[in-house]
């Protein structure tokens, strides 16, 4: 069988190495020199990796740079250290740094192989540990099982676009890729993260959407990438913010604070973040909750239609949170007029949500997706419209898990800012805002990244994930990221080992 | 006139040394260079105060897992871990994570609001297995958050008749039984903390009238003269095997508790008689077979079933449940037999966090009773060093007002947060909450599903 070339084949940027000092402070494994060393200097002509070293003259040798160690299993190379040292002063173990970071959700595993691909573009094996996370359930729980004999597609031939309007009118809008950029607020971020975010949707001919917090100036030239939010507080929209985007993005609720209403407290709320939001510096903005025009599917539609007055072209996406009748809701947007619905599930990011919500209301992602699919299936309506899940979708393999279990395509959130350089240490809601300079609005801290070093990142992650998609539909026998949607068959599912829930 | 529920908050700073949930080592090749102290956002690193040569020792407590520091540090010589005292708090479901959260609440009185989505673990036994649901379109208001102070979150205790009768002149001629109509869903429960000091005791009770709910207290340990003066707030509970015919109570008291014995029903009668006026509960551990229990008790009409589960929120018999089946299945049986509103169902312990009043309710308790977490808001570390007088917090010498202040904090901060609960949900009071099984998602049930789908391998 001969497979049509990808028509998408010269979208795809190039990857670039981008290395980043800032991000090489983590120590995976920690290199002790006990008091015993006579500092010899064999360790230092051993270890090819730089991570013993004598200044020129010194009779000492320096503390060890253990962030160049390879760890334990370099002890099958005859230059290791710790067994070729002959007052045996060296050891090796993992280090309390690797060991503080991370969570069972994003584990240490997963935030530096992010970090990882962000740098050089470099898939991750389909079977290393920092695919999965270490949750006990969903996602995590589930695996892949591939076939013995694996058909040989070229992987260069496979497609992974996804196709944003099923209906059979208005513009056709198809994306390479399985993804697109999920609402951030300007305010909740900063405007080079942002435009980082943006620059790379524009080089993938994807989408990032503006979340809640309206359209900075400087986002104006992406304008055919950004999708405009309209969320129930209403902040910074306008109709020539609506009029300006190819697709409308209605947030009805948000996962990681469903039935809430979106926060930012007064402190990340500069006077440029309040300007942009018409509304008073330094107060804390609570958008209500729901849309005050919209109490039944009827006025959902007059709403939709109310969008579709001022920006007539737009295709209309509706973000939902998974309560258990999320089924009813999508039918709902469907027949009120929605191209996308996007199931936002409980596990997702958020700038700002109290600890109650994030966990205990509405259901994770991993359920609502395959409720969600199998009744558009018996509604005979699925391929007609698009759905994109999104709230916990952190890896490559939990794109392909999430299509698998039904939706089309997802929304990313956390694992971009992880590839920018989050650490999860979650301080994003308050004070100056993020440490890290990425979620933040402080005119210091916001200069630690810039957007172009932002953005190559983000390329990079892509290149590496779809590296990852491909091979993954190669060894499955599929020639296109579509074919595998609802094929939850392919995967096993471990089943959730229960344990106490701790954070 | 109209008068809102307020329950007062004001930060009440901790006695005890706090417990960082991260430590900062600086190793001996630091270079007091200062970097740290540019980099670190928090100010976890400063300068020494009496050498301003050097850097002081990093203030732990502060630091919360950025990163900055260890990134910056041009010799490496920083080190962050997650902290050991931290890592050695509680036990069970009463997690490092969930003690800290209560101090924090104790602390400010607020609701825990953090950025970067939920970080733990995809579900856990008992009240872990189960979600809140939401409602993407019904509101209680009209107005979102705005609108809460409208959501009523009062519960009636006692037994509500199941209709009137009236008399041909149109009198009503049922005998009202005594109700209580408490504007929070939860109680103080002293009788099960390991330790309570007078003034500890003093606090609790202040706190619960100024709360204008309840506060279980053992008989012989409250004074008449408190009685007197905080009878309303007071359930003195009464031992079993006690001559019920020397106890004596002020008016002022508004209900009195039974710890069951053997003779609950004989004990029961004979104490209902002597206080008709009195709503009169009975303290249960909750064993296998609860529900036909309380359904005995509602055959003898007591009021309150006051069902008490084990910290860790399990029944207390062999083959245990957790609190959220044994709770659904007296629900149920209750429903069964349609008289459900006729007795109430009050639950305590294993409520270790603030979604676990919720989630008692929609598994059918009308209020819960709140014991080891008011211990936990007076720093209490849970060691189990209570008897042997080396209590790392003190908690016997904690000062009455600040007992009652760091108490109504955290109930303060429970409230919030079931008000976000029921604002999520679009339900204007908290009674209707109770025992709708359907406004929850359960982790059984969602499984079961998930699992059988793969087997039958449904293509799109």
């Amino acid at each position: 069988m001969t497979l049509a070339p990808d028509k998408y084949a010269d979208v795809y940027p190039e990857a670039a190495v981008d290395p980043s000092q800032r991000l090489r402070f983590m120590n995976r494994y920690s290199v002790r020199r006990a008091d015993a060393c006579i500092s010899c200097g064999l360790c230092e002509s051993l270890c090819p990796y730089g991570v013993h070293r004598r200044i020129e003259g010194h009779s000492r040798i320096l503390p060890p740079d253990d962030r160049k160690c390879v760890g334990p299993s370099c002890e099958v190379n005859y230059f290791y250290c710790v067994a070729n040292c002959p007052t045996k002063s060296l050891s090796i173990s993992e280090s309390d740094n690797y060991l503080s970071l991370g969570d069972p959700r994003w584990t240490q595993e997963m935030i530096l192989s992010t970090w990882r691909m962000a740098e050089t573009a470099e898939p991750l094996p389909l079977d290393h540990p920092g695919n999965v996370g270490a949750s006990g359930g969903g996602f995590d729980e589930l695996r892949f099982v591939l076939p013995d004999e694996r058909p040989h597609y070229d992987p260069e031939e496979i497609s992974t676009s996804m196709e944003l309007n099923r209906r059979g009118s208005g513009e056709r809008i198809t994306i390479p890729v399985p993804f697109y950029g999920g609402g951030m607020s300007f305010g909740s971020i900063s405007v080079h993260t942002m435009l980082a975010r943006v620059i790379a949707a524009k080089k993938w001919d994807t989408f990032i959407s503006t979340g809640e917090g309206g359209y900075p100036e400087q986002l104006v030239p992406y304008k055919d990438y950004m999708i405009t939010q309209i969320a129930t507080g209403l902040f910074g929209v306008r109709e020539e913010t609506i009029q300006r985007s190819r697709v409308i993005e209605f947030k009805y609720a948000q996962g990681a604070k469903p039935g809430l209403g979106g926060h930012l407290l007064g402190d990340k709320n500069t006077p440029d973040v309040a300007r942009m939001r018409e509304a008073v510096p330094y107060t804390s903005l609570f958008s209500p909750f729901p849309f005050h025009s919209v109490y039944s599917v009827e006025d959902h539609k007059k709403h939709l239609d109310w969008a579709l007055t001022i920006n007539p072209k737009a295709l209309l996406s509706v973000k939902v949170s998974t309560p258990n009748d999320v089924e009813m809701v999508s039918v709902g947007s469907y027949y009120a007029g929605a191209h996308i619905v996007n199931l936002d599930g409980g596990y997702g990011g958020t700038g700002a949500a109290p600890e109650i919500a994030k966990k205990n209301i509405a259901m994770p992602i991993e359920y609502a997706i395959p409720k969600v699919h199998r009744f558009l299936i018996a509604e005979g309506i699925r391929d007609e419209i698009t759905l994109v899940a999104s709230g916990g979708i952190r890896t490559a393999l939990d794109v392909a898990k999430a299509i698998a279990l039904g939706a089309d395509g997802v929304v990313l959130g956390t694992s971009e800012l992880v590839a920018l350089g989050c650490v999860r240490c979650g301080n994003c809601e308050s004070g100056r805002g993020c440490p890290r300079g990425i979620a933040t609005t402080d005119p210091e801290l916001e200069k630690l990244n810039t957007s172009a070093w932002g953005a190559q990142r983000l390329d990079n992650l892509y290149i590496a994930w779809r590296a990852q998609w491909r091979e993954l539909l190669a060894t499955l026998g599929m020639k296109d990221i579509s074919e595998l949607r609802g094929r939850a068959d392919l995967m096993r599912y471990r089943g959730n080992r229960l344990k106490e829930v701790d954070g | 006139m109209y008068e809102r529920y307020l329950i007062p908050l004001k930060t009440v700073e901790p006695r005890a040394p706090r417990v960082p949930k991260f430590s900062i080592l600086r190793a001996d090749n630091c270079v007091n260079c200062g970097r740290c102290e540019q980099a670190c956002v928090f100010g976890v690193h400063i300068r020494s105060n009496a050498d301003p040569r050097k850097m002081a020792d990093p203030v732990n407590h502060l630091c919360k897992n950025c990163f900055r520091c260890i990134a910056e540090c041009p010799q490496g010589a920083l080190t962050m871990s997650r902290g050991a005292e931290y890592r050695t708090l509680g036990r069970g479901i009463w997690t490092p994570l969930r003690i800290c959260t209560i101090w924090s609440e104790a602390e400010t009185g607020k609701i825990p609001v953090l950025g970067a989505g939920y970080r733990g673990m995809f579900a856990g036994p008992g009240y872990d297995g189960m979600w809140t649901d939401m409602s993407e379109i019904v509101r209680p208001t009209r107005d979102g958050i705005h609108g809460r102070e409208f959501i009523s979150t009062s519960v009636d205790i006692g037994r509500i008749p199941p209709f009137l009768e009236f008399d041909s002149s149109g009198a009503v001629t049922t005998d009202m039984p005594p109700l209580i109509d408490i504007p929070i869903p939860m109680t103080l429960d002293l009788m099960r903390m390991k330790t309570c000091s007078k003034s500890m005791a003093e606090g609790f009770l202040t706190a619960a009238k100024l709360l204008e709910t309840f506060a279980f207290v053992p008989v012989d340990q409250v004074s008449k003269r408190t009685l007197a003066n905080l009878g309303e707030s007071a359930v003195p509970v009464i031992p079993s095997r006690t001559d019920l015919s020397a106890v004596d109570l002020p008016d002022n008291v508004g209900m009195v508790e039974l710890a069951a014995g053997t003779s609950w029903k004989n004990d029961h009668k004979a104490l209902a008689k002597r206080f008709p006026d009195k709503i009169v509960s009975i303290r249960i551990d909750a064993v296998e077979g609860i529900e036909n229990t309380v359904l005995e008790m509602l055959d003898r009409n007591v009021a309150v079933a006051h069902v008490q589960f084990s910290d860790e929120g399990r029944e207390t018999s062999a083959r245990s449940r957790h609190a959220k089946d044994s709770l659904r299945a007296i629900h149920r049986r209750l429903v069964e037999v349609g008289r459900r509103d006729e007795i109430t169902v009050m639950a305590g312990g294993g409520l270790a966090a603030a979604e676990h009043v919720p989630k008692s309710i929609i598994c059918g308790a009308d209020a819960v009773s709140i014991s080891k977490a008011l211990l936990i808001a007076l720093e209490c570390r849970d060691c189990l060093e209570c008897r042997s007088s080396e209590c790392p917090a003190d908690v016997s010498s904690a000062p009455s007002s600040w007992v009652a202040d760091r108490v109504m904090n955290v109930v303060g901060a429970w409230r919030d947060q079931l008000l976000e609960v029921l604002g999520a949900m679009g339900l204007r009071e908290v009674r209707r909450l109770r025992g709708e099984f359907g406004r929850a998602i359960f982790f059984d049930d969602l499984e079961a599903g998930f699992a059988s789908q793969e087997e039958r391998g449904e293509g799109g």
